[in-house]
């Protein structure tokens, strides 16, 4: 993970990606039960962000985002954010 | 894990419990000590209900005992929500922030 993001810079320097947290910190599994931390990965209206975003390598993003759904199921995690 | 209705007390969610676990011992596996997480807000509402208690709970599961659980749980009235989740071999079981793990659930 620490490349630099491909593609041509719109409009400045390109932009320098940071490791993805989990890698990091090394995680071996994203649990659901953490939702303070998957708190992080969604949006103010309670929508998954998008991996250029959240800054995630591809696997740790598909397991955010299931433990993301796990969560939500469990009510740990809202479906919608007002309304 | 599993959110139990917020209308029992505390004896009655531990019988609750209680009775899946004969379940999981009686079909071959083997309950971990359940991890109450108190009563908390849910974030939504379920059942026009705004909280429960939420317990979690490590359990090995013989044969049978995933059917025989998951009936159980569907029928009972005390029963929320439940989940039953499979843990990665490496599971770290560290208690996180005001509650832990499982599989089940």
């Amino acid at each position: 993970m620490g490349r630099k993001r491909g593609g041509p810079p719109r409009g400045g320097r390109p932009v320098k990606s940071k490791p993805c947290v989990y890698c990091k910190e090394d995680v071996a599994y994203v649990d659901y039960k953490d939702y303070n931390v998957l708190r992080r990965f969604v949006s103010d209206r309670g929508k998954i962000r998008a991996r250029r975003v959240t800054g995630l390598c591809p696997q740790h993003q598909r397991e955010a985002a299931r433990s993301i759904k796990r969560a939500r199921e469990m009510a740990l995690l809202p479906y919608v954010v007002g309304r | 894990m599993l959110i139990v209705i917020p209308e029992l007390d505390e004896d009655q969610v531990g019988s609750t419990i209680g009775r899946f676990r004969t379940v999981i011992d009686r079909t071959g596996g083997e309950a971990g000590e359940p991890n109450h997480w108190g009563r908390r807000k849910l974030a939504y509402e379920i059942d026009h209900r705004t909280d429960g208690f939420y317990i979690v709970m490590e359990f090995t599961a013989g044969e049978r005992t995933l059917v025989e659980l998951k009936r159980i749980l569907r029928v009972s009235d005390d029963v929320l929500r439940h989940t039953i989740v499979k843990l990665p071999p490496n599971y770290a079981h560290k208690p996180l922030p005001a509650e832990t793990e499982e599989v089940p659930a």
